[in-house]
């Protein structure tokens, strides 16, 4: 038998999460949800149910903002007492991610191998341990995504804590791990009758073996010539569950330094610019096959058996001059067999 | 009348023919099958995929400071908005005229798109529009409109920031800036914006900080802004590429507004007219005030 949560009784527990229940989250949880701004929807800390949105296609940014934010106070060092003192800071309260998609979970699986991989990133390291995901499936395929051809699907629960699928007037619910079972005791759950869950089906792309195509066209003139339209933004790298490059300076004032890590990308140009002045990848070419590559090459190779896209179709979405990361798979795919 | 089309790939087709060009720039369908992406074509066969409608709407006069080094000459798609980017280049002598080709297309205006999210509402640009035909060019395709559509609400929006309190102004701008993720693509998609180095890279001195913050992505907007006042040709690509929907035309085209109302002046409709910030009269007043 499925179990199934009724939509008010969701609101209820969402309500629930962010006031004192327990002894140990005397002070409630920050949730995170889907909500509504300027015409997109974006993960936000609420404090209101009302304000959280359940039906969307994707947001804007994916949730990894909230694990690898795009601007991160690492420490601060200051004086006390005449001795320098280190400050790091640390989350408030647990909380919880409602509302994401098993890409952007995906996505999360994907970037926890450099992350959390000895010596682990502290601040990553904390907000995944004490967040909780609550993962929301499709039940619509976007025009851009490509799930099913990267590991995921529409409907996977692999990597949240808890998956919810809407059924009629419920949401079906699973409780995948210990931490999902415990932010779930005590909700007053019930038995589905029948379950009518919309079928979804993503396009296909021919990811199979994408590495070794991608040895085979690393040497060829396309990446310069994809990289022609390209306008070195940031976007696709900004909007990417997968993307973790970043940025790392000190602001010093008053006697105080604070470390402060920002989002960065391989697109820049300058990215891989060294102390005297020589660059890496100078060229368009370069830089854009290096996005590619270390997406569908370097992940595998480093960590084995990994892909760092989950088809998620934001950049395909929300490049402005249409570098499409399905086209350039295909692409890449007919340039090894070619050879 | 042949289609658009056919008449930009033919003239592509025999300037890459010719051996003088390096690469004819211009439009190709995109991956959705509706909407529109820049094309490179750098050989005959290539100049097959132009294709040119209203929904066209990259500004490609960004790219010609990449071949600005080339010895050959190259070829560009030009829209009457681009045609006045391409003037603000020659006038900063940026680039060369003698080594460019210019299909200027008299266009009916250009929807909004999205990617697999074309619409049938015109752009801002095109609403707010005074120049229907390309200010420069050495073929033009399209029709030639004899009649220039009314500006008068061109600035309607801006109007109403203007008549707004310091503090409603400050609070309005502070939301739409929070929501910056500073990935530059405003810059990146800008013809005005070809630095070198731009202000917002550079370390020594550090102008503005990494830290994605109000404060820092308002010193970003607002130095971008300064730097743009009378070069800007209000293509509004920058609020096109905006992932997160800024109103960055307002920017523009309050600084293209008081450029108009004080100086008489709008960017890009002549390359020869030297700009005002680029110029000094003597017994010029300073400052704005009486």
């Amino acid at each position: 038998m499925h179990q199934a949560i009724s939509k008010q009784v969701l609101k209820a527990w969402l309500r629930d999460m962010m006031v004192s229940r327990t002894l140990r989250q005397a002070q409630g949880r920050l949730l995170i949800a889907p909500v509504a701004e300027a015409g997109m929807v974006m993960y936000r800390a609420v404090d209101k149910v009302e304000d959280i949105v359940f039906k969307f296609a994707n947001t804007v940014l994916s949730p990894k903002e909230f694990f690898f934010p795009i601007t991160d106070t690492l420490f601060t060092l200051r004086q006390k007492d005449g001795h320098p003192e280190l400050v790091t800071p640390t989350m408030e309260k647990d909380a919880v991610l409602f509302g994401i998609r098993p890409c952007d979970a995906l996505g999360l699986k994907i970037i926890d191998r450099p992350f959390l991989d000895e010596p682990a990133d502290a601040r990553y390291k904390e907000r995944r341990e004490r967040t909780t995901l609550v993962g929301l499936a499709c039940s619509d395929a976007c025009p851009e995504c490509f799930c099913t051809s990267m590991g995921t699907a529409p409907d996977d629960a692999a990597n949240v804590d808890i998956m919810l699928t809407e059924n009629g007037e419920d949401y079906l619910v699973q409780a995948v791990t210990n931490k999902g079972k415990a932010l779930l005791d005590g909700v007053a759950l019930k038995e589905a009758d029948t379950v009518s869950t919309s079928v979804v089906t993503p396009k296909k792309v021919p990811a199979e073996n994408i590495g070794s195509a991608m040895l085979k066209a690393f040497d060829s003139l396309y990446w310069s010539r994809v990289a022609d339209r390209c306008i070195h933004c940031n976007i696709c790298s900004y909007v990417c569950p997968v993307c973790y490059c970043f940025d790392i300076r000190d602001y010093t004032s008053r006697g105080e330094v604070q470390r402060v890590r920002s989002w960065e990308s391989c697109e820049a140009a300058g990215f891989t610019k060294l102390a005297g002045g020589a660059d890496i990848r100078p060229n368009k070419g370069a830089r854009m096959r290096q996005r590619f590559a270390h997406k569908l090459l370097y992940m595998d190779k480093q960590f084995g058996n990994l892909v760092g896209c989950t088809g998620c179709g934001r950049c395909v979405k929300y490049c402005p001059v249409n570098i499409d990361i399905r086209e350039i798979i295909n692409d890449v795919q007919k340039m090894a067999v070619e050879k | 009348m042949e289609s658009l089309d056919k008449q930009i790939r033919d003239k592509a087709r025999e300037l890459l023919t010719s051996g003088a060009f390096a690469c004819v720039m211009g439009y190709e369908r995109a991956t959705d099958g509706k909407t529109a992406r820049p094309l490179f074509a750098y050989t005959p066969e290539e100049a097959e995929r132009f294709v040119f409608d209203q929904y066209c709407t990259h500004n490609l006069a960004r790219y010609l400071i990449n071949w600005r080094d080339n010895k050959k000459s190259v070829g560009i798609v030009a829209k009457p908005c681009d045609t006045r980017a391409i003037n603000l280049l020659i006038n900063e002598k940026q680039i060369d005229r003698s080594k460019l080709y210019v299909i200027g297309v008299a266009c009916q205006g250009i929807m909004e798109v999205g990617w697999g999210a074309p619409t049938e509402k015109l752009e801002l640009r095109c609403n707010t529009c005074s120049e229907p035909n390309p200010v420069l060019h050495d073929l033009l395709v399209g029709e030639f409109k004899s009649e220039s559509p009314a500006a008068a609400k061109a600035y309607a929006d801006v109007a109403a920031i203007e008549g707004k309190s310091a503090e409603e102004r400050d609070g309005f701008w502070q939301e739409h800036f929070s929501r910056c993720i500073r990935c530059y693509a405003c810059r990146q998609s800008c013809v005005g914006c070809y630095c070198q180095e731009c202000f917002v890279d550079e370390l020594d001195p550090l102008w503005v900080g990494i830290k994605v913050a109000p404060a820092e992505n308002t010193v970003w907007h607002t130095i971008r802004a300064f730097h743009l006042a009378g070069r800007c040709i209000s293509c509004n690509e920058c609020e096109r590429v905006c992932p997160v929907d800024i109103p960055l035309s307002l920017l523009n085209r309050k600084l293209e507004k008081d450029g108009l109302e004080l100086f008489q002046f709008q960017a890009g409709m002549d390359a020869s007219v030297t700009p005002p910030f680029a110029t000094f009269k003597k017994g010029e007043k300073l400052g704005t005030g009486d």
